[in-house]
Parts: C-alpha cells; sequence; structure tokens
C-alpha cells in the first residue's frame, strides 16, 4: 500500500518536473509507460512498424499535452487514452493490413527480442484474432485482456458508457471464443 | 429460457460486471442448461489464453528516439501550455474587459472636458464653409470659387470683371413663375485697415445701385471691428459678395436663400380675391336701398380695403427684401504687429496651439482603437466561448 502510494507521488514529481520542462523527468515517465503503451499500439495496429509509430506519436503528444493533464483521471488511463487513439490514428490512414504483414512479422521475430510475442504458434494465433476483431471491439478487448484494465477506467480512457465497455468486449470475447476454440482444450490442458 | 440471453452476459458474469438481478439469473440458468456451462467454460479458458499472451514490450532505442524527437522540438511544449493558460484565466479576461470599458469612459470624459479648448477650435472653420445653399445660390459659389483662392492682398476689384459672365438672376429664365428668394449672406473678414474697408465697401455697393443699410464702428482690445449691413440689388449680389470678400481674409461666410414664393403667389391670389369681392360691394352700394344697408355696406367695404392695404405692404416688403439682397459685414483689423527684431507675441498661442493639437492627435488615436477594440469586443468572446469549448472538449476527451 505504501509503496503504491510512493509510487503514485513520485508519478506526480515526475509529472509535475516534465510540465516543467524537465526531459529527464518525463525520459523516466517514458520508461516507465513505454511498454504498456507499445504493447496497446501493437495490439491495435498488428504490426510493429505501425506500434513504433503509434506508440513514439502517444509519448510526444503526451509530452506536448501534458500541463493540460489535470489528474481528473489515472495517469495510466490518460496515456492509454492517448495510446488507443494514436493506433486507431494509424489504422485509419492505412486501413487494411493485409495477413502479409502479420507474415512479414512472424518471419522477422529470430532477432528481435520485443517480437518474442510472436514467436509461437499459439502466440501468432491469438495476435491474429485480436487483429481480426472490429476495431471499437478490439481495442476494448486488448484494454480489458491484454493489458488487464477496469472496466471503469476504458470507459474513462474511451469516453464510452460502462455499459458500452461490457457488450463490445462481450462481443469482442465471443468472436476471439469462437476462432480460438480449437486451442482452447490445449491451452486449458 | 433461450441460451441467446445468457450467453451475451456471460463476459460480463467473468469479471462480476453483473448486477445482483442478473447474476442470480445467470447461476439459475447454468444450473439448468448444459451447453451455457459448456460456452462459459469455453470463454473462460479464451480469456485466460489472452492474459497468457505474451507481454509485448518496447524496442530497443524506442525511448531514446522518443526523447531525441522531444529535444529536437523544445519549443513547441512552452508556447502550447502558456497561451491557452493565459488566455483560460478568467482573471486576465476580465481584467481586459474591464481596461476596456475604463478606457470607454476616459476618452468619453476627455472628450467632454477637452472640446471647451481643444476641439471646438476646429469647428468654427467647418462652420466656415457655406451652409447648404437654395439652388440658383449654388450657382453663385461656383462663380466665386476661383475668386477665392486668388490672391487675398490683391489691388483694388475692378467692378464688374469680378464673375461678371456668370452672374445669376434671381429669377431664373426657367422658371417663368418668378421664383422669389430672399437672399442674406453674412461674411466675417480679417482686413488690413478698417477704415479703407468702409470706404471701399460704400464704393462697391454704391457701383453696384445699392446702399449701406447700416454700419457700427467699436473698438474691443486692440482690434478694430466694424459691422456693415449692404442692401444690393438681387442680380448683383453674387458680384458684390465677391468683391467684399476680396477685401480681406474671409474667416466665416455664410450664405443663405429663402424662399418666399409660395407666401408671395399666396398674397397675389388673396389680393385679387379681395379685390374682386370690393368690386361686388362697390356695385352693391349703388344699388343699396336703405340707409342701414348702405352703412353695412360701407364697414365691408372699409374692412376689405384695409386687408387689401396690409397684404399689399407685406406683399411689397418681400418684393423689397428680394430684391435688395441683404449682405452683413464684420470686419476685423488683424492684430498688428508689435513690430521689434523679436516678436513673440504669437509665440504663447502657437505654443498652446502644437500643444492641443498633439492631445488632440493622441485622443484621436486612443480613441480609433479603442472603438476598433470595441468593435473586436465580440469576436475576441465568441473566440473565447469557442476557445473554451474546445479544450473542455479535448481535456474530457482526455488528450
Amino acid at each position: 500500500m505504501t509503496e503504491g502510494t510512493a509510487r503514485v507521488s513520485e508519478e506526480a514529481d515526475l509529472i509535475a518536473s516534465s510540465v516543467a520542462g524537465d526531459l529527464d523527468a518525463y525520459d523516466r515517465l517514458v520508461g516507465r509507460y513505454q511498454d504498456r503503451v507499445y504493447q496497446v499500439a501493437y495490439r491495435i495496429t498488428g504490426n510493429h512498424e505501425d506500434a513504433w509509430d503509434a506508440a513514439q506519436e502517444t509519448f510526444l503528444h503526451a509530452f506536448r499535452s501534458l500541463p493540460r493533464f489535470r489528474g481528473a483521471s489515472a495517469f495510466s488511463t490518460w496515456v492509454h487514452r492517448i495510446a488507443t487513439n494514436a493506433a486507431l490514428d494509424m489504422i485509419r490512414r492505412r486501413p487494411p493490413q493485409p495477413p502479409a504483414s502479420l507474415e512479414g512479422v512472424t518471419v522477422s521475430t529470430g532477432d528481435d527480442p520485443a517480437e518474442a510475442a510472436t514467436r509461437s504458434e499459439l502466440q501468432r494465433r491469438i495476435h491474429r484474432a485480436i487483429i481480426s476483431l472490429p476495431a471499437e471491439q478490439r481495442v476494448v478487448v486488448v484494454l480489458r485482456d491484454v493489458q488487464g484494465l477496469p472496466y471503469d477506467e476504458i470507459a474513462t480512457a474511451l469516453r464510452i458508457p460502462p455499459g458500452t465497455v461490457r457488450s463490445r468486449l462481450s462481443r469482442g470475447r465471443e468472436s476471439l471464443r469462437q476462432q480460438l476454440a480449437d486451442l482452447a482444450p490445449a491451452a486449458g490442458s | 429460457m433461450t441460451m441467446g440471453h445468457v450467453t451475451e452476459l456471460l463476459s460480463a458474469y467473468l469479471d462480476e460486471r453483473v448486477g445482483a438481478d442478473e447474476r442470480a439469473r445467470i447461476v439459475a440458468h447454468l444450473n439448468a442448461c448444459e451447453s451455457c456451462r459448456a460456452h462459459l467454460e469455453s470463454l473462460r479458458r479464451t480469456v485466460v489464453m489472452l492474459h497468457t499472451a505474451e507481454p509485448v514490450r518496447a524496442p530497443e532505442g524506442f525511448r531514446a528516439q522518443v526523447r531525441a524527437r522531444i529535444e529536437t522540438q523544445p519549443r513547441r511544449a512552452p508556447r502550447a501550455l502558456h497561451l491557452p493558460g493565459w488566455i483560460g484565466s478568467w482573471r486576465t479576461a476580465g481584467a481586459a474587459v474591464a481596461v476596456v470599458l475604463i478606457g470607454l469612459f476616459t476618452v468619453n470624459l476627455l472628450r467632454e472636458q477637452f472640446p471647451s479648448v481643444a476641439l471646438r477650435r476646429d469647428r468654427e472653420p467647418q462652420g466656415a464653409v457655406p451652409a447648404p445653399l437654395p439652388p440658383s445660390a449654388s450657382v453663385d459659389r461656383a462663380a466665386r470659387a476661383p475668386e477665392l483662392s486668388a490672391p487675398q492682398a490683391g489691388g483694388f476689384p475692378v467692378p464688374g470683371r469680378v464673375g461678371a459672365p456668370s452672374i445669376p438672376a434671381p429669377y431664373s429664365p426657367g422658371e417663368p413663375a418668378l421664383r422669389r428668394v430672399i437672399r442674406t449672406a453674412s461674411v466675417m473678414l480679417e482686413v488690413e485697415n478698417l477704415n479703407e474697408t468702409a470706404s471701399r465697401l460704400t464704393r462697391i455697393v454704391e457701383a453696384a445701385g445699392g446702399f449701406i443699410a447700416d454700419s457700427s464702428y467699436a473698438q474691443a482690445g486692440s482690434t478694430p471691428e466694424g459691422t456693415f449691413v449692404l442692401r444690393v440689388p438681387a442680380p448683383r449680389f453674387a458680384d458684390v459678395l465677391s468683391q467684399v470678400e476680396s477685401l480681406g481674409h474671409v474667416q466665416q461666410r455664410r450664405i443663405s436663400g429663402q424662399d418666399v414664393t409660395e407666401e408671395y403667389v399666396d398674397l397675389r391670389s388673396r389680393i385679387r380675391n379681395l379685390e374682386r369681392y370690393e368690386q361686388r360691394l362697390l356695385a352693391l352700394v349703388d344699388r343699396a336701398a336703405k340707409v342701414s344697408d348702405l352703412l353695412e355696406i360701407e364697414q365691408e367695404l372699409a374692412r376689405v380695403r384695409g386687408e387689401i392695404e396690409m397684404l399689399t405692404g407685406r406683399a411689397r416688403y418681400l418684393d423689397r427684401q428680394v430684391d435688395l439682397a441683404m449682405i452683413q459685414v464684420s470686419a476685423r483689423e488683424q492684430t498688428t504687429q508689435s513690430g521689434g527684431f523679436w516678436d513673440f507675441s504669437g509665440t504663447l498661442t502657437k505654443i498652446q496651439t502644437a500643444f492641443l493639437l498633439t492631445i488632440r492627435q493622441i485622443l484621436r488615436a486612443a480613441e480609433a482603437m479603442v472603438v476598433a477594440l470595441s468593435a473586436l469586443v465580440p469576436v475576441l468572446a465568441l473566440a473565447g466561448i469557442v476557445w473554451l469549448v474546445v479544450r473542455r472538449v479535448r481535456l474530457a476527451r482526455g488528450v
């Protein structure tokens, strides 16, 4: 508990310093959130190239907008919000990324540790299933089941009612269940 | 008891995001429905599988690039922050509005205070611009215009030369109905020598067949002033006026024409009617049988005659007024130079004039600025509202 509180207050200090123009402080914030942001970007855009751009955009945008961050929501929620928007923007800009690019991702795995996620067949299937979801369901599934955010935070980050989060998540999960039905028993056993 | 109803809730049920009622219904259904239990289990495994998805980490160099990109555009950040904060402050906005209002108030106050010294001075020359002229008089002005631009210190004006070709008759040929206009002018002159001016005026007026109806002379302070009322035949009005104005420096001029045609026509017809009435009465006198009737008719005759005389008198007065235009001249000698090597007498006035001129210009500039600002106020208010809304929306979106 105290550790969590200390972490939050330290984060608040980092934010305040960043607003004041302390790049080191912001660098540490980036270090703290880069994996989470990158993951969101990657799961939504579906490939590393776009994920990199979207995540970069997220942190640049966050730095510029930081003074307007009033702490109405948690910083993490706020960052997720920006990351989601950046990733969705990226999808809109380059709409259909056919499976070919997915193959590309798979092929290029070997040396890059960041691509370990798609190394195994299971991981690849999961990733492909997520990518196949409609964007609005994909976002909710990624934030809930990949990132582990609570419903309320998702609702806050996406500015949609919790009921909408619930229904989109339900539809997304159902779609995933059907796609991954053959893997499920294997995963369970 | 259909399966569809519960399957939609299973996802939320897994996360314990269902209400107590729903929960009870789901539990009851699950107990009864084998297929839904299987469905729930399958869904749970799917979610677990998602949880076990290997976390993707930001690649090497990602953080460094973020930093590098921020450092290459460091200036944008502060600017983006400061401006909205500055405008967004209600206190600042209130202060700005207050400043504008105070400025308006001050300018208003100054304008009330200063006209007595500064602004009135330039109003007088404006008054010197001829007042709107009657149609016929505007011809006079056109004829006189070149004369006005001629050097003032010219010699004795040659009568008949000035404006002679274009002297307009007060009865223009195009208007056979005898347009009758009483023309009056008043001129304020600054002359070099008042006595000489007086004699010149006399000569001008007499040459035109008029007379000086009134003249007065006064010495106020060091500058002698004289007032002359000239009566000249209407056809010579413009001619005489231009000659008079050549006598000195015109400081003020006012020309007016009063159209009395209507009144004149009215008078004439009333007189004619009364005369006819008189004729009929005279005819009755011859036929009157009784003395009492005769007396009555004589009485009426006397009354009618009196009225005719009165109207005729008025008509004659109008005739005279129309025939003899009036020019009122007030002449003032130029302030005599006190002489000497170095004359400071005008310096104070010049200083005062320059001072007031500058103040006036400053006030005008301030006024223009305030006017422009107040014209902008609604626009600024709109922009402010739009900006606030945009900011609210953007904040709400968390961006």
